[in-house]
C-alpha cells in the first residue's frame, strides 16, 4: 500500500484531493437468489477536513458504505480509492494497515475494552500507531481530562463515549468514521459527543463521517448525503456549518 | 426426539471441539482407571487359578539336611494339611551360545507320583524321566525363553563338581516362581539365572542327599494358624539347619506380585481423581460460558413454560454426552494400554494364563464417576440459569467491572504494557478460574516429573551399586563354605588380578521386639572389590568388633549406631550373641548385614572359612577365564556384574519406557486441552473485545497475543508450580514403593524439569495457536453494531 500520510492530514478544508473518490460502488452479499444487495452503484468524493453526515432509514445501505470507506470491507463491484490507492482491491494485511494508520472509528456501542481505563484506552492505540499524541492529550481534548484513571464501569455513556473518540483521534488519523455515535445517549450527552467530535474535525483538520437516521445531525455538516436502498438519493451542501450547540434538538 | 434434543444435538455439533478436549481429558482418568482395576482383575485372576490348580504352598521353608523321615512329623503338626519335602540346589551352568556361566536353581521332583504341592505347570514337553541313559531337566520358561531353549536341547550343569550334560524335557512353569529372580535382586534375569527341575534320585544321588531333604513346602488346613505353625515348623527343623520358615506374604515371588497389585490399587484411585478433577473443572468451564450464551434461550424456554427442571435436564443432558464419549474413548484406551501393560509383564511374572481381562464392573464405576465429575462441574452453572427470572435473563448481561491488579496496585503499573495489564485484570477478575487452570497446567508438568524422576533413581541405583559397591568382574562362590586357603585357587583363574574372599552366614537380627532373618557377610576390612558404602557415599571400615547394617534395617530394628543387637546363627550350631552395631551402610534392595570376615568367623568358631570371592579380571584374558570357570568343579555358581548391570538396565528401560510415554500422552492432552478450552471460551466471551481490536488496527497476531496473553501468565505460573508438585508426587510415591525389598532414591534432574517444562509449554503453544485460527472468523463489522 502507498504510504498514508498523517502529516498530510493538516491541509486546508479546500484542498481539492479527495480523500475517498467513490466510483459505482456496489456491494452485494450471497449469491444466487439468496443475493442481498446492499450497495447499487455509489459515487461520491470525501475531502479532507470535511464533516460528512450520511443520513438513511435501517437498510438504507449507509453502514454498508461506512464499512467500505473504512476498509472493514471490499466492495463486489465499483472502484474505491483512497488518496488514490485502491481500497478496494487491498488485502487482509493491507487492511489492517489502513485501519491502524488512517482511520479511528466511534462506535455506537463504544466499544471500549473493559479491563483498561480511560488512559490504557487510549494508550493501547497510541502504542502501534506512527505519530500519536499522547492518551491524556486527547482526553483533554474530549473533556476527559479529570477522569482518566476510570474503567469504563465506573463512567456514564456519554464519558465512555467521548473516551472513544479521544482513542480514535489520538492516532491524528485522516478519517474519523462514526457509526450513530450519540445512537444509546440522551440529547445532553449526545451534545458533548458531538461537540467532541466536531472539534477534533475542525482542530486537526480530519475528513469526519458520521452516519445516523437523526436528520438534525445534518445542520453540522458540510454536506449531507441521503442513502436509501443502496443508492445516494440526495445530496445537499450546507452554505454555513452549524455549530452543535445551535442544532434544533 | 424432542425438538430440545434436537437443540442439543445441534449446540454439541458446534462445540463439538471443546466437548472433545473435556471428553479427552475425562478418557485419560478413565482409561488409567479401566486399566488398573483390569490388571488388577487379570493378576488376581491368573494368581488365584494358578495358585488353586497348582496347590501352590502357604508355608515354606529352607534347611541344611533333614532325613525324609522327618516328613511324618511335619505332617503331624496340627493345622498342616499338606507337606512336601524337596532338595533345591544352586550350580553353574554352561548354556550353549552363552559365554558366560550361568546359575540354575534346580529343584527335586518326587520319587513317586505327582508332587502334592507346588505343581509344575508344563509349557510344552513332559516331566523329566529318571534313571535314562541321559539324564533330563525341566527348565523354566523364562529362561527358556531368554535363550531360545525348547524340549529336546541340551545343557550341561556342574553338579556337585562333575559337569554333566542334560537332555531338556520341558519347559515348565512353578507357581513358586512366577516372579523368578536370584535371590535378593530387584528385577529377574533371565538370561544368567534359571530354574531346573529334576528327578528326586538323580539330584539327591549327586549331591550325596539321598533320602534327605533341603526345602520343604506345605499347606494349612481350614482354620489354622499360620504363626503356630510356622513355630511349630522352626522347632523341628532346628536341630537339621533350618532356616526359619515363613508364610506366603514373605515367599519372594508371592510378595512381588502382591507389591505390583497393591501399587496397581493405589494407581487406579490417585490417578482418575487428578484427570476427572480437571475434567470437571473444564466441563464447568464449558457449560457455564453455553448457559451464558444462552441466558435469552433459557428465558424463552421458561417464558413459554418450560420448567426449570426441564431446562436443567436440558444442560445435564449436554454434559451427560461428554461423559458417554469419554467413557468410550477412556475404555479403549484403557483396554489398549491394560494389554501392552500385560505384554510387560511377561518381562516380570510367569503365569500359565495371564490374560487381559476387562473388569466389567468398573466400566459402570467409570461411566458413574465420570458422570459424577461432569454433573458437578455442571450443577453450579445450571442452578444459576435455572434460579434466574425469565424478565432479567432477557436482558443482556451487565458489563463485567474491573480494577487494577494486585501487583499495579503495589506500583509496578508503569512497567506494564495495556496488553498486560488487560491479562492480568482478567485473571484477577476470575481468580478461582485462573487458579484451577493454573492448578491443572500444574499437573500435567507434575505427572511428567514422576517417570523420569524413577528413571533417574535407577540410574543412580545402577551407578551406586556397580561402579561403588561391587567394583569386582565376577563373584564365584563355593557349594559349601570351604578353608580360607581356597582364595589361593581363585588367584591361579587366568586373568585374575585381584580376588577377596566373603563369607556369608544366615542369622536372625533381634533388637528388642522386631527379628529379620537374613545373610551376614563377612568382607575385607576395607576390600576394594565389595564395599560397604555409607549415605555420604564414603567407604566403611569394617571394625573388628561390631556390625554394620542397612540404613532401612536399623529403621526396622530401631537401633542406631552404639546400640546392640542379638544376633542368632541359623547354620550350624545355633549360637547367640550381642553384637554392637558399628555403623550404617547405605543400599537400595534388600536389606543386609556386615562383619569383617575373621570377626564374623571368630562368631562362627569354625576357624577361617569363606563362601567364595570377589574377582577382578583382566578383560584381555575374559574368554580363558571364562572357559576355566565353566570347568571349576567346586564353584556353585558365578555371577557376572556386567550382565546382570545390562539386564537390569535392560529391563527397567523397557518398562519405564512405557510408563513415561503414556504419562507423556496424558500431560499432552492435559496441557492441550485446558488451554484449548480456555483459549476458546475466552474467545467467545471477549469475541467483541477482541474484534474491536481488529478494527481499530490491530494485526491478527496482536489480537492473537491479547487473547493468549492471560494463558501464557497462567502457564509461566503452572510451569515452576508443577515441577514442584511432580517433585512432591515423585517423593510421595517413592516413599510409598520405599520397602524392605526394594527403594529407590529420590533423584530430581535438571533434564527432567527441563523436558516436563518443554512438553508442558509446547502443547500449550500449540493448543493457543489452534485455538487462535478461530480469531479469523471472527466477525469485525458485527462489533460495530450495538449490543441490543
Amino acid at each position: 500500500m502507498p504510504p498514508v500520510e498523517p502529516s498530510s492530514l493538516v491541509l486546508p478544508a479546500v484542498e481539492r484531493e479527495p480523500v475517498f473518490q467513490v466510483r459505482d460502488l456496489a456491494r452485494i452479499y450471497g449469491e444466487g437468489t439468496a443475493a442481498v444487495t446492499a450497495l447499487r452503484g455509489v459515487d461520491l468524493d470525501l475531502f479532507p477536513g470535511e464533516l460528512i453526515v450520511l443520513l438513511g432509514a435501517s437498510g438504507s445501505g449507509k453502514s454498508t458504505l461506512l464499512n467500505q470507506l473504512g476498509g472493514l470491507d471490499s466492495p463486489t463491484r465499483g472502484t474505491l480509492l483512497y488518496r488514490g490507492w485502491n481500497l478496494g482491491a487491498a488485502d487482509e494485511a493491507d487492511l489492517t494497515r489502513f485501519r491502524r494508520d488512517a482511520v479511528g472509528f466511534v462506535f455506537q456501542a463504544y466499544n471500549l475494552i473493559p479491563s483498561l481505563t480511560a488512559r490504557e484506552n487510549v494508550a493501547l492505540i497510541t502504542e502501534i500507531c506512527r505519530d500519536p499524541m499522547a492518551p491524556e492529550e486527547a482526553l483533554t481534548l474530549v473533556g476527559l481530562g479529570e477522569r482518566m484513571d476510570h474503567f469504563p464501569a465506573q463512567l456514564s455513556g456519554g464519558e465512555q463515549q467521548r473516551v472513544a473518540i479521544a482513542r480514535a483521534i489520538a492516532k491524528r488519523p485522516a478519517v474519523l468514521l462514526c457509526d450513530e455515535p450519540t445512537g444509546a445517549l440522551d440529547v445532553r450527552t449526545g451534545i458533548t459527543v458531538l461537540e467532541a467530535i466536531e472539534r477534533s474535525n475542525r482542530e486537526l483538520g480530519t475528513l469526519a463521517v458520521i452516519i445516523t437516521h437523526n436528520a438534525i445531525l445534518a445542520d453540522m455538516a458540510d454536506r449531507v448525503f441521503t442513502l436509501s436502498d443502496g443508492r445516494i438519493v440526495n445530496e445537499r451542501t450546507n452554505a454555513r456549518r452549524g455549530s452543535v450547540s445551535e442544532l434544533a434538538w | 426426539m424432542s425438538l430440545l434434543d434436537r437443540k442439543l444435538l445441534r449446540d454439541l455439533r458446534a462445540l463439538k471441539s471443546q466437548a472433545l478436549a473435556v471428553a479427552l481429558v475425562m478418557a485419560c482418568g478413565l482409561a488409567m482407571m479401566i486399566m488398573t482395576r483390569s490388571l488388577i482383575l487379570s493378576l488376581e485372576t491368573a494368581r488365584d487359578t494358578y495358585y488353586g490348580q497348582n496347590h501352590f504352598a502357604e508355608i515354606f521353608a529352607r534347611l541344611k539336611r533333614a532325613p525324609n523321615a522327618l516328613r511324618e512329623q511335619l505332617a503331624a503338626i496340627p493345622g498342616v494339611a499338606a507337606v512336601e519335602t524337596s532338595i533345591a540346589i544352586q550350580v553353574t551352568l554352561d548354556v550353549p551360545g552363552l559365554a558366560e556361566p550361568a546359575v540354575g536353581l534346580i529343584n527335586s521332583l518326587p520319587e513317586r507320583g505327582e508332587a502334592r504341592l507346588n505343581r509344575l505347570y508344563f509349557r510344552s514337553g513332559r516331566l523329566p524321566l529318571g534313571q535314562t541313559t541321559h539324564g533330563e531337566l525341566a527348565v523354566s520358561e523364562a529362561f527358556a525363553d531368554a535363550h531360545g531353549l525348547k524340549p529336546g536341547d541340551t545343557l550341561a550343569a556342574i553338579l556337585n563338581g562333575t559337569k554333566q550334560t542334560f537332555r531338556l524335557s520341558g519347559i515348565a512353569l512353578s507357581p513358586e516362581f512366577v516372579f523368578e529372580a536370584p535371590p535378593g535382586a530387584a528385577l529377574p534375569d533371565n538370561k544368567t539365572y534359571g530354574v531346573f527341575w529334576m528327578p528326586y534320585r538323580e539330584l539327591a544321588t549327586a549331591f550325596q542327599l539321598y533320602g534327605a531333604f533341603n526345602a520343604l513346602a506345605l499347606t494349612l488346613a481350614p482354620g489354622a494358624s499360620e504363626g503356630a505353625v510356622i513355630a511349630a515348623v522352626d522347632r523341628l527343623l532346628a536341630p537339621y539347619g533350618g532356616r526359619g520358615a515363613y508364610g506366603r506374604e514373605n515367599h519372594p515371588s508371592h510378595r512381588r506380585v502382591e507389591d505390583e497389585i497393591r501399587v496397581l490399587q493405589g494407581l487406579s484411585v490417585a490417578f482418575p481423581l487428578v484427570f476427572l478433577g480437571v475434567a470437571a473443572f473444564m466441563t464447568n468451564s464449558v457449560m457455564s460460558r453455553q448457559i451464558a450464551l444462552q441466558r435469552e434461550q433459557i428465558a424463552m424456554l421458561k417464558a413459554c413454560g418450560f420448567s426449570n427442571a426441564q431446562v436443567g435436564a436440558h444442560y445435564f443432558k449436554f454434559s451427560l454426552a461428554i461423559v458417554v464419549v469419554g467413557v468410550a474413548l477412556g475404555t479403549l484406551a484403557g483396554v489398549m494400554l491394560g494389554r501392552r501393560l500385560v505384554e510387560m509383564y511377561h518381562l516380570f511374572f510367569r503365569f500359565p494364563r495371564l490374560e487381559f481381562l476387562l473388569d466389567t464392573r468398573v466400566l459402570f464405576a467409570a461411566v458413574f464417576v465420570s458422570a459424577l465429575a461432569a454433573f458437578a462441574g455442571v450443577a453450579g452453572a445450571v442452578r444459576r440459569a435455572v434460579r434466574l427470572p425469565p424478565a432479567e435473563a432477557m436482558r443482556p448481561e451487565a458489563p463485567a467491572s474491573y480494577r487494577p491488579a494486585y501487583a499495579e496496585r503495589l506500583g509496578a503499573a508503569r512497567w506494564f504494557t495495556p496488553s498486560f495489564r488487560m491479562a492480568l485484570r482478567n485473571i484477577e477478575r476470575r481468580p478461582v478460574r485462573g487458579a484451577l487452570t493454573c492448578l491443572a497446567l500444574a499437573l500435567a508438568t507434575a505427572i511428567l516429573i514422576v517417570p523420569n524422576s524413577f528413571r533417574d533413581g535407577i540410574g543412580h541405583v545402577i551407578d551406586f551399586q556397580w561402579d561403588i559397591v561391587q567394583r569386582q568382574t565376577v563373584t564365584m562362590s563355593l557349594v559349601e563354605p570351604g578353608p580360607a586357603r581356597a582364595i589361593a585357587d581363585f588367584r591361579h583363574l587366568p586373568g585374575v588380578v585381584l580376588a577377596e574372599p566373603f563369607r556369608y552366614v544366615a542369622v536372625e537380627l533381634r533388637a528388642g521386639p522386631v527379628t529379620r532373618r537374613l545373610l551376614l557377610q563377612g568382607l575385607l576390612e576395607r576390600g576394594t572389590l565389595n564395599r560397604v558404602i555409607d549415605a555420604h557415599s564414603q567407604q566403611l571400615t569394617l571394625p573388628a568388633r561390631g556390625i554394620v547394617i542397612s540404613g532401612k534395617l536399623a529403621e526396622i530394628l530401631h537401633v542406631k549406631p552404639g546400640d546392640e543387637v542379638i544376633a542368632k546363627v541359623l547354620e550350624g550350631e545355633e549360637r547367640e550373641l550381642a553384637v554392637p552395631v558399628a555403623g550404617l551402610a547405605e543400599d537400595f534392595a534388600g536389606t543386609a548385614a556386615y562383619m569383617e570376615l575373621h570377626a564374623l568367623n571368630r562368631l562362627l568358631l569354625e576357624g577361617d572359612r569363606i563362601n567364595g570371592a570377589h574377582l577382578a579380571v583382566d578383560g584381555s584374558r575374559w574368554d580363558e577365564f571364562l572357559r576355566a570357570t565353566k570347568a571349576t568343579p567346586r564353584s556353585a555358581g558365578v555371577v557376572i556384574k556386567n550382565l546382570i548391570r545390562e539386564g537390569f538396565r535392560k529391563t527397567t528401560a523397557e518398562s519405564i519406557g512405557l510408563l513415561q510415554k503414556m504419562y507423556m500422552l496424558f500431560a499432552t492432552i492435559v496441557a492441550f486441552g485446558i488451554i484449548y478450552n480456555s483459549a476458546r471460551i475466552s474467545l467467545s466471551e471477549r469475541a467483541r473485545e477482541l474484534a474491536t481490536l481488529r478494527v481499530l488496527g490491530f494485526t491478527r497476531g496482536e489480537v492473537g497475543a491479547v487473547l493468549v496473553g492471560e494463558l501464557v501468565l497462567l502457564t509461566l505460573v503452572a510451569l515452576p508450580l508443577g515441577l514442584v508438585l511432580g517433585s512432591g508426587f515423585a517423593s510421595g510415591i517413592i516413599a510409598s514403593v520405599n520397602t524392605e525389598t526394594v527403594r529407590l532414591p529420590l533423584v530430581l534432574t535438571a533434564s527432567n524439569y527441563a523436558f516436563a517444562v518443554l512438553v508442558v509449554a509446547l502443547a500449550s503453544a500449540l493448543s493457543a495457536l489452534f485455538a487462535a485460527r478461530k480469531l479469523a472468523e471472527i466477525d469485525l463489522v458485527g462489533a460495530l453494531k450495538a449490543l441490543d
